[in-house]
């Protein structure tokens, strides 16, 4: 048995935060804050990268949101039609973010989202169909104490 | 997006928008830029108002911290939750001083 929804917003920088907050409201009686802000933030982080990288920035296309609620579980999917991700990007995105910190030149400034997805999430997937793309994000739901 | 004092040396600037996500980096990046600009060299980022930062709001701190160079100061005050733990997960708390308030980190970088 589960329950789930399904949202869509134009790739626009400025809809995701809409996301978020529906998203959210949906993990709030099952996870706490620190899990929660754990699927805020991978759901940004992926939302973004479809918008910047899979669409180049264009506004007018489309980005999807599947989310489910199993009893142990929350799966988000995000699905574009967009040129799919490199084979092997989520992979090889290093699973900590490894700079050197003395070194302020060298610090990021981007290319930490697929990082922070996996750091955040149990479960990550990117299935690329012909036409459509989608990364999967699992966080367990713990059971009840006792 | 962003009001300042100035305290002796030091530019406090306060992020008055509960997030700093993709839509508002560049506009963040550029204000802080041109207070960087203007010869501010010592600044304490208040983020206690702020709920949310993602990667491209991170990268833009970690920007002006470029910008500012060797011989300026970046400290950050009043990150909570995500946005604390934000700076934990990608070790940029190696990097930037943590000030649970802006009168702390006010008085490290005075002293």
């Amino acid at each position: 048995m589960s329950v789930g929804m399904r949202l869509h917003i134009d790739s626009d920088f400025d809809k995701v935060a809409l996301l978020a907050r529906a998203v959210r409201a949906l993990c709030a009686e099952l996870l706490d804050a620190e899990a929660a802000d754990a699927v805020e933030i991978s759901l940004v982080e992926a939302v973004n990268n479809v918008i910047e990288h899979g669409y180049e920035g264009k506004p007018g296309r489309d980005v999807g949101v599947e989310v489910s609620v199993h009893p142990d579980r929350i799966v988000i999917e995000v699905v574009d039609q967009a040129a799919p991700m490199k084979s092997g990007a989520l992979s090889e995105a290093a699973s900590e973010i490894v700079f050197d910190e003395t070194n302020i030149d060298s610090l990021p400034e981007g290319g930490m989202g697929l990082a922070l997805i996996r750091m955040s999430m149990d479960e990550v997937e990117y299935c690329a169909a012909p036409g459509e793309n989608r990364l999967r994000m699992v966080k367990r739901i713990p059971a009840p104490a006792g | 997006m962003l009001s300042e004092e100035q305290r002796n040396d030091v530019l406090i600037v306060r992020v008055d928008e509960k997030r700093v996500d993709a839509s508002r980096a560049p506009l963040f990046k550029d204000e802080m830029t041109r207070r960087i600009e203007a010869g501010h060299t010592r600044l304490v980022l208040d983020l206690s108002g702020v709920e949310f930062v993602d990667s491209s709001g991170l990268g833009a701190i970690v920007a002006c911290l470029k910008r500012l160079g060797p011989r300026g100061d970046l400290a950050i005050a009043g990150a909570k939750g995500p946005v604390s733990r934000l700076f934990t997960l990608t070790r940029m708390d190696k990097v930037f001083r943590l000030h649970d308030t802006v009168e702390a980190a006010v008085a490290q970088m005075s002293s």
